[in-house]
């Protein structure tokens, strides 16, 4: 934050948000919250990756029967989301019943989860700003 | 590529065969975990280990306890209608 002016705190606020959206826990670790960060990146991913283990790669669906709103909470995870359903958009990776079911689950609540941490992080990245601002 | 790592990525391109039986029921344990350990994660003014586990252990109760507790309100509502 250091290098950040005042005038600058969008810029410091976006690059904490994005960092936070690309991998998660990486907004807090940029504001030097590495536990908190460790503990994020620790959860999500493992619940991320439980949801395709469960229903496989075939869960993330943005072109078929997923309602929009199950896709969108899924890429809030990581931009990670936007190249496994460019693999399973063609329909080659085919989910029914309960495994798509508590796939899907798994899958968009670690984006809801991260969500949360991407707000969080935007949160205490502010207070620090205006704390050193008000110094 | 070692034959290991081969059955990991395979294992993400099936899914699991899940049958439908109370056991089903259990995979809400670990999304339960998860936004537990996040909730406290992100609420929590400082992270220290102890305090960390025992609040991520106490809403993680809380959590499985209100379920059970609905679940068995929904049961009672269902078998009173069954009457």
């Amino acid at each position: 934050m250091e290098h950040f002016s005042k005038e600058n705190q969008p810029v410091y606020l976006f690059i904490v948000g994005l960092l936070a959206w690309l991998v998660p826990g990486a907004g807090h670790f940029f504001i030097k919250e590495g536990k908190r960060a460790a503990i994020i990146f620790v959860t999500i991913t493992l619940t991320f990756a439980a949801g395709l283990y469960i229903g496989s790669i075939g869960v993330i669906d943005p072109v078929g029967a997923t309602p929009w709103y199950v896709y969108g909470a899924q890429l809030i995870s990581s931009p990670v989301v936007l190249l496994l359903g460019h693999i399973s958009a063609g329909g080659g990776y085919p989910v029914y019943g309960w495994p798509n079911e508590i796939g899907q689950i798994y899958t968009t609540t670690a984006g809801l989860l991260n969500l949360l941490c991407i707000i969080n992080a935007l949160y205490l990245a502010h207070l620090r700003s205006t704390e050193i601002a008000g110094e | 590529m070692p034959l290991k790592t081969l059955f990991i990525i395979a294992a993400f391109k099936a899914p699991e065969p899940l049958a439908t039986n109370p056991k089903l029921m259990l995979w809400l344990l670990p999304l339960a975990a998860a936004i537990a350990v996040i909730y406290k994660a992100t609420k929590m003014p400082k992270i220290t280990a102890v305090a960390f586990f025992k609040e991520t252990v106490l809403l993680f109760g809380s959590i499985v306890v209100f379920i059970i507790v609905t679940a068995l309100v929904l049961f009672a509502v269902v078998w009173l209608m069954a009457l």
